[in-house]
């Protein structure tokens, strides 16, 4: 068992490796979804609807008769795919921007680029992203021949709020490392500085930002959610768990309990597995707590 | 110290032009000018400009930029709805309020509540209250505030009469009636940040503790509240700033709590604007968040400053 052994070193402990169970877990089903669900998302049936969770139906219908089971099933594809897609952009983004703005210390470029990351950052995340939805609406854009969805919005627009919270850790690690001997070391062996800035300093500078894209993952999970909840996001009738919670609150006072908490169960679980994760990680790549949970929404 | 202050006050000026500038920017460059949402798709090309020459929408986006920050400043007006027609100040004192209440209850909620819990934590290491402390706080950070407002809604609304689902009750008709309709959606909305602050508490403490200078304190016989004191001081550093970034981020959830609570507070009015396209409301609402986001930092700093004098000989 020694290759199990070194996965559960590799999440930075038990902790860390049960959040990886979870998130794996998530991802097969996710990309299973159309094998795991057991009915059609979209099926409407009257004559089913509101049932309570059964044999048939294990978490119940929703107010057209649709399973439940089903749509949180497929609703996983929206919020994995909002908050990964969103971490990869401002991982694009971010780290180049904050390496370069570290490394070429004391510069004007340094000063512009850290001014206008920090003005970004008076609004929260969340306050962005809802004006700009807000902004662009909720119909689809055509961009030339590509139409976007909702969902490409989100997460595009999610991945540009993640770049500056990403640049600025970048750019703290890369101040601090830029300055180390072995960088002065390539300098006298004639090695050019943009040469030394990718691959001497990056690789010291990629351990707090593996462990906060893990917890933008979390985060970014809680805001589809919330944005879809209040109508801005993922649209019905794809089903996703924030616009599920939304329409279960419709039914919330006359006692249909099963089409809040399912959902909601959902979410929760799906953010525990990722917080798990960067927590492993933490202990394992930053163990002086450099990287803040939480304060990135 | 005032040094500081004012640097700090002089960027988070800045701060806030540069994301009006860019609120400005975003609203003037959709397809849809403003002229169009209000009049519908049956009017004329003179209607629209008729339209955006009574607004001054037909002048530069920086001549409009420059009116609306001098109309700010100078006179504290927020301007007037181009849709609605309303007058943003009058919307933002009927709204801002509530909102303010619900964001401070939950936030001093939040605070005392992680101080506490962090510093039993931290002194009871690997206790079962320890082990509790982390339970609660890696469930806080992970469940969202707004499922749990629903199935606290479910369980003691529904289930039982404990809080009744009932509009917000103003607190000078009940004011028992009144802490009750609040202390739901305050809850709901603390209880992310609690678990956030408690986690920072717990291990900002336990580190102070673990330095040669509160050995020396307990050496020289100090009363072991005293030597607590003097531990919570330097421990609370980064506890406060992080609180201070909580306060304005509160104000982003409440736009979630107020609306399954069905509060009229300013950041439901965010989303009726958003909804109902009216840009000067966003526009205001967003300067406003802004304003308190960075308001809240400040203090943040200048609390920081008194508790740690150092912090403020070295950046000051």
């Amino acid at each position: 068992m020694t290759w199990l052994n070194r996965i559960v070193v590799r999440c930075g402990g038990p902790v860390g490796f049960a959040g990886a169970c979870i998130v794996a877990a998530l991802a097969i089903v996710a990309i299973l979804a159309p094998e795991i669900a057991p009915f059609d998302p979209l099926q409407v049936n009257i004559q089913d609807q509101l049932l309570e969770p059964g044999d048939s139906y294990w978490l119940g219908t929703d107010q057209s008769g649709r399973d439940i089971l089903s749509r949180i099933v497929w609703g996983s594809r929206a919020s994995l795919m909002v908050s990964a897609f969103a971490v990869i952009i401002g991982l694009a983004g971010g780290v180049p921007i904050g390496l370069v703005a570290g490394f070429y210390r004391g510069g004007w470029l340094e000063q512009a680029i850290m001014r206008v990351l920090e003005a970004v950052s008076a609004i929260p995340v969340l306050i962005w992203a809802i004006a700009l939805v807000g902004i662009l609406g909720v119909r689809n854009i055509d961009l030339g021949p590509i139409p976007i969805g909702n969902e490409a919005k989100l997460l595009a627009l999610l991945g540009l709020l993640y770049i500056p919270t990403l640049a600025r850790l970048t750019y703290t690690t890369a101040l601090i490392e830029s300055q180390a001997n072995y960088v002065a070391a390539r300098r006298l062996q004639g090695v050019s500085g943009v040469r030394i800035m990718f691959s001497d300093v990056l690789p010291n500078c990629l351990s707090p930002v593996i462990v906060q894209g893990t917890l933008l993952l979390a985060i970014g999970i809680i805001i589809e959610a919330a944005i879809s909840f209040v109508g801005l996001g993922v649209q019905p009738p794809t089903p996703s768990w924030g616009n599920m919670l939304a329409s279960a609150r419709d039914y919330l006072l006359s006692g249909e309990w099963w089409l809040s908490v399912f959902p909601g169960a959902a979410i929760s679980l799906a953010v525990i597995g990722f917080n798990l994760l960067g927590d492993g990680l933490r202990d394992r790549f930053d163990p002086r707590h450099t990287t803040a949970v939480g304060v990135a929404t | 110290m005032l040094v500081l202050f004012f640097r700090r006050a002089s960027f988070s000026a800045f701060s806030l032009l540069v994301v009006c500038l860019l609120l400005f920017v975003l609203t003037r460059s959709i397809p849809d000018s403003p002229a169009r949402i209000v009049l519908g798709d049956q009017a004329t090309e003179q209607q629209i400009a008729q339209f955006e020459r009574d607004h001054g929408l037909d002048r530069s986006i920086l001549a409009q930029y420059l009116s609306w920050i001098g109309n700010l400043t100078l006179r504290g007006d927020l301007g007037r709805s181009f849709t609605t027609g309303l007058d943003m100040n009058k919307q933002v004192a009927d709204t801002l309020p509530v909102t303010l209440e619900i964001v401070a209850v939950a936030f001093f909620a939040a605070t005392a509540a992680s101080v506490v819990l962090g510093t039993v934590s931290a002194l009871y290491r690997d206790s079962a209250v320890d082990y509790l402390a982390r339970l609660l706080a890696v469930i806080g950070v992970s469940v969202p505030g707004f499922w749990i407002a629903l199935v606290l809604i479910l369980t003691f609304a529904v289930e039982r009469d404990w809080f009744p689902p009932e509009d917000l009750v103003p607190i000078s008709q009940n004011l028992a009636g009144h802490v009750r309709s609040i202390a739901l959606p305050s809850f709901c909305l603390s209880i992310f940040y609690m678990a956030v602050l408690t986690r920072m508490t717990r291990s900002s403490l336990l580190e102070v503790l673990g330095q040669d200078y509160m050995r020396t304190a307990r050496a020289t016989g100090l009363h072991p509240a005293r030597v607590l004191l003097y531990a919570l001081r330097n421990a609370l550093v980064p506890v406060v700033t992080i609180a201070g970034v909580s306060f304005g981020h509160m104000f982003g959830w409440a736009l979630i709590i107020e609306q399954i609570f069905s509060i009229d507070g300013l950041s439901r009015a965010l989303l009726t604007a958003i909804l109902r396209r009216d840009y000067a409301m966003v526009q205001a609402v967003v300067m406003i968040f802004t304003l308190v986001f960075v308001g809240a930092n400040l203090l943040a700093d200048l609390a920081n400053g008194w508790l740690n004098p150092r912090l403020a000989a070295a950046t000051g």
